[in-house]
């Protein structure tokens, strides 16, 4: 069975903001930790270079990777979160969260049309 | 294939945040050293600022390019009972002013609340669109 359908992708992606959700809030919890490199999360890319390979998406295998960039300035203590960085990763995973709840909502109402149909 | 995050007004206010984040950084290192006679060098601290810069040539963030001295002279007070002293009583003092570090402040808070507002005014914008999706 084909795995790309709309609903699978929503799937990933949602799977994608939760990550990217926990790794924001861990760096926010780590604000102060010395030391500490702030962790991303990995996973438009890697859908990108899968759609351009040609080959079918199987979302089970397509999941979103943890990574820690290394490019970032580094306070003293070692540490390289920002509160502000991270306020604006907050509210950027929040707009993708909502766009992808109403378009699987959206999906569903769909299918259940099509069901209801003969009523 | 090129990754087009979509949301540049959040990472441009996000990045007039961390500037002026610095700039607050840099004035109170300037008024915690407002009489700082001693920063190493034989010589009295001496007021820092903040130079900004844009993040690219087109449509962009700001970005402290660097933290540069104040070439400016010191100023000198006579306080002949300072272990600093010259021999004619004078001390040389941070060329740091306070009333300027006060306006600097001032400033600083008020141009990040308006990269905050920025950033709530972008947020209820995007919600509007996503409130059609329903």
């Amino acid at each position: 069975m084909s795995k790309t359908g709309i609903v699978e992708l929503l799937e990933a992606g949602l799977k994608a903001e939760a990550l990217r959700q926990r790794a924001v809030a861990n760096n926010v919890a780590n604000l102060q930790t010395p030391g500490y490199r702030r962790l991303d999360v990995k996973f438009e890319e890697l859908l990108a270079n899968a759609m351009e390979s040609g080959e079918e998406i199987d979302t089970d295998e397509l999941g979103p990777e943890l990574y820690q960039p290394k490019n970032t300035a580094v306070n003293p203590n070692g540490n390289d979160v920002n509160l502000e960085n991270e306020v604006g990763q907050l509210v950027k995973n929040s707009f993708r969260h909502k766009a992808f709840i109403r378009i699987l909502s959206k999906k569903y109402s769909q299918i259940d049309q099509a069901i209801n149909l003969n009523r | 294939m090129r990754i087009e995050n979509g949301f540049g007004p959040i990472d441009i206010a996000v990045s007039g945040l961390r500037a002026q984040n610095k700039q607050m950084e840099v004035i109170s290192s300037n008024i915690a050293n407002a009489r700082t006679t001693d920063a190493g060098k034989g010589e009295p601290y001496r007021r820092l600022e903040a130079v900004l810069k844009t993040q690219k040539d087109d449509i962009s963030g700001v970005e402290v390019q660097k933290i540069s001295q104040d070439t400016s002279d010191f100023s000198k007070i006579l306080d002949p009972g300072n272990p600093e002293a010259d021999e004619n009583g004078y001390v040389q003092m941070p060329n740091v002013s306070l009333p300027v570090e006060m306006m600097n402040m001032s400033l600083a808070t008020r141009t990040y609340q308006a990269n905050a507002a920025v950033l709530r005014r972008y947020q209820q914008l995007v919600d509007t669109t996503l409130e059609l999706l329903r």
